[in-house]
């Protein structure tokens, strides 16, 4: 078995053994849920119900006449409580719908069952359309915009990398849908037309590597690819490189190298919106952290308060702690134990302070060469970091600094604990505005 | 849903490795101990008193430099004190202790305050200081008060190996000589020693092995091509120290890989080079402050292209 890796990146303790033989478990319905109007990379969605209406759930609550949107639904039964701007864990405002949940019965029950093969690719993408489906390994990009290409693609690649210490719902995924997963690969593969389909899979998940090859080994359009256990093996174009071989030029759309990425909880997803018209309203989070009394990976329905989901996991006392919805590298630390859990939160860890990096004091650059040998962009982080800090921005951006994706290796490891990402944050968005005046000019 | 404590909001990453400059200088001195070691077994008393003057010396210059330029001390990342021992373990023990505390004022005051701090020196401060001291000599002569009688000890007077090699002496065996033989610094009194904090050091990830093979390997093969011994080369002199401590310095190397083989190389060629045709003193402390000059340079040649750039035109 040649597992396969790429240049840069680190071993990053796992932390993945407090869930990852966690079987996938129901969470309990809270009392409310905040379901925000923006899910999806692109424009958000506008409310299609008012204060007082009776909603299902799978009923659609919210969509968008743009074209970078994917719609949202309920995922409860109740009654729309309140609908106002609240923060939500991406750290922005967004419209919310505040639904009280009602009756006792909360499941999803499908109404129809389809056969793929007997579906034309425009009734399957809308299909997948209409169940609000995005990428929810983070990206949440629109899957029915991603998948609908005009050319044939010739790979699809799975992604089952889950690189991010301490998440394992990927994992539980494979292990425990692995035929649900293998159908929805199925699905993508005859809706982009791939030739191939290559499941990524980091080789500290031996049981989901054997769960698909098990389930693949007489499908030639299957094949798994064992990966190194290195973070960020799982960032779209490293994965790109590290599947197939080929690179990913800059500002190149996956499509146009040959490869659509999709996670594996997204496949499942499509599965059951294709199959039983099942919209995306839950999803498998893991909760984790070395002090919660009953960590696992649950099902949980989108708009469930990280309060709820900590209550059932016998967190009583918070201690400084840290709140993150996403994995520890590039997740998103919560405010407010109010909020909810969307359509791309892979996970609800409560990290105590002793592991989280002290944002304070920072020093000089000591020229290490860490951040640089470890960059899997191959840029000079180092270096990005000092032109931020004299605000030079020509400098960073014949350094290349708009090719960062936030990998947060270069942080991890830097000695001078210099917060480099927080200065390539900073001056990402005022080089895009000076390229767009230069291109006005 | 209410919770005792208040949640700490902070952003990614939220991990991170255990390494800082402390630990890392830590680890150095760390390495250090073994080579210390043995030349406190040769020269007992004279190199106890030369390594607590130097790292005395070292932590009161950064605290008085900074106090002038009105900064906090940084002792507590350890730098000081470590660049202390380097430039004790750079001199022979019967070193005048006024050069000796010359050099560590020079080391911590002028090679790396003066010019930033950590991180923004040019030059490895131990090796800058220890040179201006052989360049200074002659200034210096008047006040160079001899080193204190701490006994008679007859490794204090050897000869030191390199000096040995350069006047074709009759040398000690390999063996002897790699695993401790006195005379020259006390840096040199050990290579085994120096190997073992070497090796040390590449396990806890802080140098990188391209630096000590290029250079070493550089080395006996000129020799080798020079019509020397080679592994009298690699064995004597402050070779072990320079390549395993000294152009491994994070600050003063290269940054990318292929720029720290080219930088062990260069060192490695000069080294013979300064050795076999010039009065062999200080080579390899030269060498390294020679190629240390050229760090930007050959930084800025060996740049790599980024992940997304075209690989092909």
């Amino acid at each position: 078995m040649a597992v396969k890796s790429f240049k840069g990146g680190a071993n990053v303790p796992h932390f993945k053994s407090f869930t990852d033989d966690k079987e996938i478990e129901k969470m309990p319905t809270p009392d409310r849920v905040v379901i925000p109007m923006h899910q999806s990379f692109g424009d958000p969605c506008e409310p299609l119900v008012k204060v007082g209406d009776r909603v299902e759930v799978g009923q659609k609550i919210g969509d968008s006449s743009e074209f970078f949107s994917a719609p949202i639904h309920s995922s409860v039964n109740g009654v729309v409580e309140e609908i106002e701007v609240l923060p939500y864990c991406t750290g922005e405002d967004a419209k919310s719908i505040i639904i009280r949940v009602e009756g006792e019965d909360q499941e999803f029950k499908p109404t129809i069952k389809r056969n793929p093969e007997d579906m034309t690719r425009e009734e399957i993408i809308e299909a997948i359309h209409q169940a609000g489906i995005v990428g929810m390994g983070g990206a949440s990009f629109p899957t029915h915009i991603n998948v609908n290409t005009k050319e044939p693609v010739e790979y699809l690649v799975l992604n089952g990398a889950e690189c991010e210490p301490f998440l394992t719902c990927d994992h539980r995924t494979m292990v425990e849908r692995a035929d649900e997963l293998v159908a929805g690969a199925r699905i993508l593969s005859s809706v982009i037309g791939a030739r191939k389909c290559l499941i990524g899979i980091e080789v500290n998940k031996p049981d989901a590597i054997e769960a698909l090859e098990e389930r693949t080994k007489d499908d030639d359009l299957f094949e798994i690819v064992p990966l190194a256990v290195k973070y960020p093996q799982g960032f779209k174009s490293i994965m790109i490189k590290s599947t197939t071989g080929k690179d990913v030029r800059r500002g190149a759309r996956s499509a146009e190298v040959g490869c659509i990425v999709r996670n594996v909880g997204t496949t499942v997803a499509v599965y059951e919106a294709v199959v039983y018209g099942k919209p995306l309203i839950e999803r498998v989070v893991t909760v984790s952290g070395p002090t919660i009394p009953k960590p696992g990976n649950f099902m949980i329905k989108i708009g469930t308060p990280v309060g709820h989901i900590f209550d059932h996991c016998g967190v009583t006392d918070f201690n400084d702690a840290t709140v993150i919805l996403g994995g520890p590298m590039t997740g998103r630390a919560q405010h407010s134990m109010k909020a909810p859990i969307i359509k791309n939160s892979t996970g609800a860890l409560l990290l105590p302070s002793e592991i989280v990096r002290a944002s304070e004091p920072h020093e000089n650059c000591v020229r290490c060469g860490k951040c640089v040998a470890r960059c899997p962009m191959r840029l000079y982080p180092n270096q990005l970091s000092m032109l931020a800090e004299v605000e030079d921005y020509e400098g960073l951006e014949a350094w290349n600094v708009m090719d960062c994706m936030e990998c947060g290796i270069c942080v991890y490891s830097c000695p001078s604990n210099r917060p480099i990402l927080e200065f390539i944050r900073h001056a990402k968005p005022i080089i895009k505005k000076m390229e767009l005046a230069r291109r006005g000019n | 849903m209410a919770k005792k404590g208040k949640l700490v909001v902070t952003s990614a990453p939220f991990l991170k490795e255990e390494v800082f400059i402390n630990t890392a200088m830590r680890d150095v001195i760390i390495g250090l101990i073994p080579i210390s070691l043995v030349s406190i077994y040769f020269y007992k008393a004279y190199a106890v008193m030369l390594i607590a003057t130097c790292m005395v010396t070292a932590a009161l210059t950064e605290v008085v430099f900074r106090k002038l330029m009105g900064k906090e001390h940084s002792l507590r990342d350890g730098s000081a004190v470590l660049t202390g021992l380097f430039v004790a373990l750079l001199f022979q023990p019967t070193v005048s202790p006024v050069t000796a505390i010359l050099a560590t004022i020079i080391a911590i005051g002028v090679a790396k305050e003066l010019v930033g701090g950590l991180g923004m020196n040019r030059f490895n401060p131990a090796l800058f200081g220890r040179v201006a001291m052989i360049l200074l000599a002659p200034l210096f002569a008047g006040i160079a008060v001899k080193a204190p009688n701490l006994g008679t000890i007859d490794a204090v007077s050897k000869a030191s190996t390199l000096a040995m090699l350069g006047g074709g002496m009759e040398m000690p065996g390999y063996l002897e000589m790699f695993l401790a033989y006195p005379g020259g610094a006390l840096s040199e009194s050990s290579p085994l020693a120096l190997l073992i904090g070497g090796i040390y050091l590449y396990k806890r990830g802080h140098i990188n092995w391209r630096v000590p093979v290029s250079m070493l390997g550089t080395v006996a093969i000129m020799a080798f091509l020079l019509g020397q011994d080679p592994i009298y080369h690699l064995l004597s002199g402050g070779l072990m120290i320079g390549a395993l401590f000294m152009a491994t310095d994070w600050v003063t190397a290269p940054i990318t890989s292929s720029g720290k083989l080219i930088f062990g190389v260069a060192i490695g060629i000069l080294v013979v080079i300064i050795r076999v045709f010039l009065p062999p003193t200080e080579g390899v402390a030269f060498s390294i402050l020679i190629m240390n000059a050229f760090v930007p340079v050959i930084d800025k040649a060996t740049r790599h292209l980024a992940f997304l750039e075209p690989k092909e035109i």
